[in-house]
């Protein structure tokens, strides 16, 4: 990269650093009009709110008065007592924890089988996509009415199967699962398309050394196509992570914007979103939102250590 | 698992003529299975928004459209669709032109312009990617109330008008241009604007593309910070608009339905078009966000 910008360096080629020095400054006004418009808008709307979030869960803000007092630790205190607080943070692991292991592997397996050639291959590679281009809010009508235990489909297809009927999304112990049901479908396509362009990069040489030599089809995925993948699920298993712990829209809609029943599809997100936005607990939502930016971090930083362990650079 | 079952017996090409086309059958079997599962739930809701007053309740439930449209018919006299439709237009629009001007620019600086402190800025920019968008709801609140912009515009479109992975993407780039063009360009006497407009953008065409995706996905389909920061109903997006729909009548499914179709339609519309340049497009942002 060094080497790139120094190339680049037209000034450096004229080779005389009285002319550079002067262009440097003429060119520095330029520069400071083009990152004008950027820098203004990361200032205003990432720097200022992250030094302020800090701020915010230290002090009592109220929105509407103008007391603005300073309470030290009490916001993180009172939330990690709050047990409703520890309940949303079991729920969003549970959540990431389904979410992970089940996105990685449904990619993998439907990209395998999608990855050929042909008009009706691409077109099944389409309509796997096709729902991750669409409002989650619009799409999630349609779930409703196929989770309805009296009239949806999904509880029709058990009973085809000759399978007991479930409550989906009014029992609390099958809620979770089927907002986990519905980001996977509408999710899965993105990280198909990913692992089918790893795929496309995995050496066709190598393969078919290993055939020769006499691999089983299963050996050849574990030992060959499996391990030349890991850097792109290292790659998806972080935004997958990340993209759990955020989510948002898909509970809210699917639980009519409560994060029921009885709280089992309440996540640190929505009991924050609720906190401050339904309550007006500013503070108190704040230093919640520090709590559960912290998890992302240390959840991050930990994939980092563990990739060491099973991610195969070539 | 079964599906990569299948790929896998594919693939090991067992030595007869026929057990070579079962493969091929069960295989492609499978993924026309998978392939329809993911259609599946868009099918079923519009059959629903579809179906006559009779065929709603029904067990087991009803899965051939009658075409009886109205359901279309009442819910577009429920709410003022042209105008959470165009405000969603209107808000992805802006927050395109101006998220894309401000990186196209910002990216230029960065690898056409010498000065000091370069890399500090273009460091400055990329450490935004380590901060977490949850940390910044609650403040970005404060800050657009404390500057009367809450329930406008721009409360939706001001926060996302930088692009890092924009700045980032076109910066690699304009950096892979050769010198001699810049060089050439100098000769000819073209300025830096002028040199930017007709040839560092146009090389930069896949880059914008990308980019721009990105942005409008996100945008287009944005719910919990504008249901935050809009209240008024004059400036919400559809989305909003078509949750307060559901949580006020969550027993019309046909209606609901129809209100769903209706807001996904014109997305579909445009991936079926457009779809060959959204997967490159996908392929490229991961490709350079690793």
């Amino acid at each position: 990269m060094q080497a790139r910008i120094a190339e680049s360096d037209w000034a450096a080629r004229v080779g005389r650093n009285a002319a550079r020095s002067r262009r440097r400054s003429r060119e520095g006004w330029r520069a400071v009009l083009f990152l004008l418009p950027t820098v203004v808008f990361v200032a205003v709307f990432v720097y200022a709110p992250a030094a302020m979030s800090l701020a915010l869960g230290f002090y009592h803000y109220h929105l509407l008065g103008a007391r603005t007092t300073f309470a030290g630790l009490a916001d993180f205190r009172s939330a990690l007592t709050y047990p409703i607080f520890w309940l949303a943070l079991e729920h969003t692991l549970l959540y990431a924890l389904y979410m992970v292991p089940l996105t990685l592997a449904g990619a993998v397996a439907i990209a395998l089988l999608i990855d050929a050639q042909g008009r009706f291959y691409a077109a099944i590679r389409t309509l796997v996509l096709l729902p991750y281009i669409t409002p989650v809010i619009a799409t999630s009508i349609g779930w409703l009415w196929m989770f309805n235990p009296q009239y949806g489909v999904l509880n029709a297809v058990l009973h085809w199967f000759n399978l007991p009927p479930s409550q989906w999304l009014l029992s609390s112990s099958m809620a979770m699962p089927s907002v986990v049901l519905y980001s996977l479908w509408h999710g899965l396509g993105f990280n198909v398309v990913i692992v089918l362009s790893a795929l496309a990069g995995v050496p066709r040489p190598v393969w078919e050394a290993a055939a020769v030599d006499g691999a089983t089809g299963w050996q050849r995925f574990f030992r060959v196509t499996l391990p030349l993948l890991t850097p792109t699920l290292f790659f998806l298993a972080v935004v997958t992570t990340i993209g759990s712990l955020q989510a948002f829209s898909q509970i809210y809609a699917l639980s009519g914007g409560t994060g029921g029943p009885e709280y089992a599809t309440t996540t640190l997100l929505l009991l924050i979103y609720q906190t401050a936005f339904q309550y007006f607990h500013f503070s108190y939502a704040a230093a919640m939102a520090m709590l559960l930016v912290a998890l992302i971090l240390m959840l991050t930083f930990i994939q980092n250590w563990l990739s060491k362990r099973w991610v195969f650079y070539q | 698992m079964s599906q990569a079952v299948s790929a896998e017996r594919e693939s090991r090409q067992p030595r007869t003529k026929i057990g070579r086309k079962l493969g091929r059958a069960s295989r492609a079997g499978f993924a026309l299975l998978v392939g329809l599962l993911f259609l599946f739930p868009l099918y079923v809701a519009w059959v629903t928004s579809l179906d006559t007053a009779a065929h709603v309740f029904t067990v087991p439930p009803h899965l051939i459209p009658d075409f009886d449209f109205n359901a279309y018919r009442r819910v577009w006299h429920m709410a003022r669709w042209l105008m959470y439709l165009g405000n969603t237009v209107f808000i992805t629009a802006v927050t395109l032109a101006i998220a894309l001007s401000s990186s196209v620019l910002s990216a230029y600086a960065l690898s056409f312009f010498h000065f000091k402190g370069r890399n500090t800025v273009f460091m400055s920019v990329l450490i935004v990617l380590m901060i977490p968008a949850e940390a910044l709801l609650i403040p970005n609140y404060v800050i657009l109330q404390a500057f009367h912009l809450l329930n406008t515009y721009w409360a939706q479109i001001l926060p996302y008008g930088a692009s890092v992975f924009g700045v980032f993407l076109l910066r690699q780039f304009f950096l892979s241009l050769p010198d001699s063009y810049r060089d050439a360009a100098k000769l000819d006497g073209a300025g830096h604007l002028r040199f930017l407009w007709s040839i560092a953008l146009p090389v930069a065409k896949p880059a914008l593309f990308t980019v721009g995706l990105y942005i409008f996905i996100g945008c287009w389909n944005s719910f919990q910070w504008p249901l935050i920061v809009s209240t008024s109903h004059s400036v919400q997006p559809v989305e909003v608009a078509v949750s307060r729909l559901m949580m006020a009548h969550s027993v019309d499914w046909r209606r609901l339905s129809a209100a769903g179709i209706m807001t996904t339609l014109p997305l579909v519309m445009a991936f079926f078009i457009l779809q060959r340049h959204i997967v490159r497009g996908i392929r490229r942002g991961e490709g350079l966000q690793e």
